[in-house]
């Protein structure tokens, strides 16, 4: 593929600049092509190995659980988007350690998930009301945000139109096609 | 000497700076516009077409995030897109008897690049009120005054609203207003019937239409984005990185230094003026001292009360024009309270398209006309209708092939309102300089010491059940209230710490900006403000600025200053 059909490179290089510039110049190139990799996702493939503060067997425990609460139907699923990726590293970098272990507390002691222990652990939670937030909802609560972060998670559920243009606050959904991206 | 000598300098280059530079520039004289922060130029906006897939954790704030910005991050910005624009916390401290959030940015351009641009005239109301009520100090200046300054900012900078015909809002020069969305339009009618409230599209800095002037060929009408604090390729909405600035440059008398700390105003006692200010260099330490005839502070309302602090003298031993005592006090915010939440039932077969940065406003009605209330002033609620996002999906039990379904489908409608209320200026409410502290570059510290009073507790109570009763006259059920975070300094309106009066003995402003004691000086940021109102304050700033500027120009060749 040529770089001009490839908005990425381009792209990514006016944002090294960028970002070097942000920096105050201090940061070395191979330092800051190292952040913004660290930024972007791959779109597909659920090639699940731990890279921020989860286990193999970890990962493998919440890439089951993401894959169960957003399968693949005919739009991609929560392994397509690198869901579990994404929340290894989330968990490191959003979250204090305290949170952290809780967390991985919650995967050793959720077994193996199938579609009943996961819609099970749900129900119960919703119901408790509990604090801090039980394992299962962090979980869910971070699986939505890495899809609907996506590439993939949005615009295959959604409309996304980088320049809309003009806002027009009335129109039926018929209209629509898809259902537009709002965040 | 030779080369630091201008006929003026600007110091800041925020809201008010970027006026100020324009202004000054344009009538001739060759000034220098001092930053403290880092160079920003229209275009540079790393972050500003970046896809949310390409943000990091979601855009959620970090703990690195927070580790340095621990003041920065009480407030909800400071997230991977726009983290770059807020201060490091821990290069940057200050002192706080009592919680103060001061949230702010160093950079060229300041937080005129993060604004919410909301623009709203002060009215004849608000620079009566203290007079009338026998608080603070009587505003110098009347609204009829200002009126044709707020035309001629409103006019460069470009404005959207609707002529609403409401005196106590008074109207401006505006391009075409935005569309409320149809369940906005239905709350403004079940509002309007019900309890005689009215509902307004927002008046915002963004361009609807091409600007009626020529003098910003760089900037292009809004694209409905909404991404706006990350600083606008297309420069829709007014900043003086995308307005002022390059006006500014454009004179050819302009001379712009980003990373240039200044920490004091030089006094000639002798001369009775300020001949210049003393400058760090924030990359490098090197001091300088840069002079001219007139020196204008677009510090912002705590920078220039930092300044004008720490510059002390024989002549003025408690900080600089500071002979009424008043200088670093009255600080004001503007008063937030819990945001009030409720699910709109029905038109679940239309929505909206395009992002519209802006929403409705609700203007002050407390207080006004036969409305009595136990408290003093008013407040706004500014808010919006949405359809819900996937946010939704936390409140219920779908997994699975039912989750995908209902991800197809927008969620059911919400409408939120929060609140600005005024904070009445209190002497008591003050900053003061922490010699015991230094920051990054060896310079003291700031020490906060205000706290809300009898005034604003009453206030802040029904900025929620007025809302909580404004949405069931509108027949929403499911209402909720949201968590009450606020201290003072968290609406980001910080104001009134050298405000403006007719008496020297009680303020250290005159009506034009000017400092009482030294008259080549000019404080034009949120410092003058001898009451807040309860209107966002820019456009108020930006008119103020404009004034004074023309003013300091007129004097100068009046031989005055």
């Amino acid at each position: 593929m040529s770089e001009d059909l490839d908005p990425g490179m381009s792209q990514r290089r006016e944002l090294l600049r960028r970002a070097a510039w942000l920096l105050g110049g201090a940061i070395s190139a191979p330092a800051a092509l190292a952040f913004l990799q660290g930024c972007s996702r791959k779109d597909a493939g659920a090639d699940v190995q731990a890279s921020g503060v989860l286990s193999a067997p970890e990962m493998d425990t919440i890439a089951a659980i993401a894959d169960i609460m957003i399968p693949k139907t005919d739009t991609s699923g929560a392994l397509d988007a690198d869901v579990p990726q994404f929340i290894d590293k989330a968990l490191g970098a959003l979250y204090p350690e305290s949170e952290q272990q809780r967390f991985k507390a919650g995967i050793a002691e959720f077994g193996t998930p199938t579609v009943d222990s996961v819609k099970q652990a749900i129900a119960a939670a919703l119901t408790a009301d509990l604090d801090p937030k039980p394992f299962i909802l962090m979980m869910r609560e971070l699986t939505l945000l890495g899809y609907f972060s996506s590439r993939v998670g949005i615009t295959e559920n959604m409309e996304y139109v980088p320049v809309p243009t003009a806002f027009h606050g009335c129109v039926p959904l018929s209209q629509m096609g898809k259902h537009v991206y709002w965040e | 000497m030779e080369s630091n000598t201008f006929d003026a300098i600007v110091v800041g280059t925020g809201m008010s700076g970027g006026w100020a530079a324009k202004e000054l520039t344009e009538k001739g004289l060759k000034t220098l516009v001092l930053d403290r922060g880092r160079m920003v130029k229209h275009g540079d906006y790393p972050t500003a077409t970046t896809d949310p897939w390409d943000l990091p954790h979601g855009n959620r704030i970090t703990q690195e995030t927070r580790h340095r910005k621990p003041v920065q991050t009480r407030s909800v910005y400071p997230t991977p897109a726009n983290t770059h624009w807020f201060v490091d916390d821990l290069d940057n401290p200050y002192s706080e008897v009592n919680r103060f959030d001061w949230i702010r940015g160093y950079h060229v351009g300041g937080r005129s690049l993060m604004w919410a641009r909301q623009s709203y005239r002060f009215s004849p109301m608000d620079f009566e009120a203290n007079a009338k009520e026998g608080i603070g100090v009587p505003w110098p200046v009347s609204y009829d005054e200002m009126a044709p300054w707020y035309d001629y900012v409103e006019t460069f900078a470009g404005i959207s609203g609707a002529a609403d015909g409401m005196p106590t809002l008074p109207d401006g020069k505006f391009l075409p207003p935005m569309e409320l969305n149809c369940v906005e339009l239905d709350f403004q009618k079940r509002i309007a019937d019900k309890l005689s409230r009215k509902l307004i599209i927002g008046r915002v800095a963004n361009l609807t239409a091409p600007l009626t002037h020529q003098e910003s060929p760089q900037r292009a009408p809004c694209q409905y984005r909404n991404l706006c604090i990350r600083g606008c390729p297309y420069g829709a909405y007014f900043s003086s990185v995308s307005a002022t600035l390059p006006s500014a440059e454009r004179t050819g008398n302009m001379t712009l230094l980003a990373n240039k700390i200044v920490y004091e105003l030089i006094h000639d006692n002798d001369k009775g003026k300020a001949t210049g200010v003393r400058v760090l260099d924030a990359e490098t330490g090197a001091q300088t001292d840069y002079f001219a005839k007139v020196i204008f502070l677009c510090a912002s309302t705590l920078g220039s009360a930092f300044i004008m602090l720490n510059s002390t003298s024989s002549r003025f031993p408690n900080g600089f024009g500071n002979d009424s005592g008043e200088l670093g006090h009255n600080l004001v915010d503007h008063l937030k309270a819990a945001g009030v939440n409720a699910t709109v039932e029905g038109y679940t077969d239309v929505a909206y398209t395009g992002r519209r940065a802006n929403g409705f406003y609700i203007p002050r009605y407390r207080n006004i006309g036969k409305d009595k209330r136990s408290y003093l002033r008013g407040f706004g609620y500014q808010g919006r209708a949405s359809r819900q996002g996937f946010g939704r999906f936390n409140d219920n039990a779908f997994i699975g092939a039912e989750l995908k379904q209902a991800m197809k489908e927008p969620g059911p409608w919400t409408l939120n309102a929060s609140s600005f209320g005024e904070i009445l200026p209190n002497h008591l409410n003050h900053v003061t300089i922490d010699r015991s502290r230094k920051d990054k570059y060896g310079l003291p510290v700031l020490k906060f010491d205000t706290l809300l009073r009898e005034n604003e507790l009453a206030m802040q109570k029904e900025m929620v059940s007025d809302a909580v009763e404004m949405f069931e006259a509108a027949g929403y059920k499911d209402i909720s209230i949201g968590e009450n975070n606020y201290a003072m300094g968290l609406s980001i309106h910080e104001a009134g710490a050298a405000r403006m009066g007719k008496d020297p003995k009680t303020s250290v402003l005159n009506k034009f900006n000017q400092v009482h004691a030294c008259k080549n000086v000019y404080v034009t940021d949120g410092s003058f403000m001898a009451s807040s109102a309860c209107q966002n304050p820019s456009l108020t700033y930006m008119a103020f600025t404009a004034r004074a500027a023309d003013h300091a120009v007129a004097e100068l060749k009046r031989g005055n200053l």
